[in-house]
């Protein structure tokens, strides 16, 4: 029996989210935990471009492997955290689409943004085709 | 760069915030390891992931492999070039005065910390279907050239363990107990 149980689907992840300075924030690791996903995380500001280069790279090996990839951000940070200016042009540049994006409210409900991040991570993945091809 | 307030910060190895890094078999979780990110984050621990570098160099469908495959000069050229990346981010991190921990992957031929899988036979075409490869108390080739262009950098160790997911059977909780005494002995 293969014992492997990865999930298949990844999210782009801001450090702003993955280290919270603030408890109105919605825990994103519980929820990618209880949807099955995994994590890459993006550095906060600054200039990044060689570690932006080495995630564009991850994030074309997944797509070309079957791996649904996303990306989370954060409304009220530059960029939403996703470093998109960025990262958008090396995605591209390598043939990938560009992920698509959910942006994590600021200063609303925690539990309803959590909800609304659950709902829609758990709705995301490949077209069943592609699903089949690869897992 | 901007003084912050020193904070703990624990380098995680990829796969422990994304187990899709693992090689074919190798996924003990869907996505995060929960067990390591609850006892550091319980502790006060900033998480900063490492890049994965297995995935990037020889893919998400690459063949298991021990470290004395891996143990090659454009291997460790690609993981010097990764390490180049996250270098600035760590090297901040100890300027500001934070204080830095590793908890890598041990068992992997690329990010053990307190043990890697060697075998040298293994190599040509791939028929070895039991497990016949051996632990050594050894870094993995990428915790090797972190640790390198870390020390070019002039900055001192960094206090280090692995969780033992590659170790050949996993022991969960024995893990667990490994790291919370690494975590606790360091109060």
């Amino acid at each position: 029996m293969n014992p492997d149980v990865r999930g298949w689907r990844i999210a782009l992840t801001p450090d702003a989210l993955m280290n919270p300075s603030r408890t109105t924030l919605p825990d994103v690791l519980s929820v990618f935990e209880s949807s099955g996903y995994g994590v890459l995380q993006l550095p906060g500001q600054g200039d990044h471009s060689l570690l932006l280069a080495v995630i564009a790279d991850q994030v074309e090996e997944y797509s070309h492997h079957g791996y649904a990839v996303v990306a989370i951000g954060l409304q009220g940070e530059p960029g939403h955290g996703l470093h998109w200016r960025r990262l958008a042009p090396l995605l591209r540049h390598r043939g990938i689409a560009l992920p698509p994006r959910h942006i994590i409210k600021a200063d609303v409900d925690a539990v309803a943004e959590t909800h609304r991040l659950a709902t829609w991570l758990d709705n995301y993945d490949l077209p069943v085709e592609e699903q089949r091809r690869w897992r | 760069m901007e003084q912050k307030s020193p904070r703990k910060v624990a380098l995680v190895a990829n796969c422990l915030l994304n187990q899709n890094a693992k090689v074919c078999e190798g996924a003990r979780y869907p996505g995060v390891v929960s067990p390591v990110v609850e006892a550091l984050r319980s502790r006060g621990y900033t998480l900063q992931q490492l890049p994965c570098p297995e995935l990037a160099f020889a893919g998400a469908r690459r063949w298991w492999a021990v470290y004395e495959q891996y143990d090659t000069p454009v291997y460790r050229a690609h993981c010097r070039r990764l390490a180049q990346a996250i270098a600035p981010l760590i090297e901040g991190y100890i300027r500001n005065g934070d204080e830095v921990i590793l908890i890598g992957l041990d068992g992997s031929p690329s990010s053990g910390v307190r043990f890697t899988s060697t075998q040298r036979d293994w190599g040509g075409r791939p028929n070895h279907p039991e497990d016949d490869w051996e632990i050594v108390p050894r870094r993995g080739i990428w915790i090797e050239e972190l640790e390198a262009e870390l020390a070019r950098r002039g900055l001192p160790p960094i206090p280090a363990t692995g969780w033992a997911l590659d170790m050949g059977r996993f022991d969960e909780a024995g893990s667990r107990r490994d790291l919370d005494e690494f975590l606790d002995g360091r109060r």
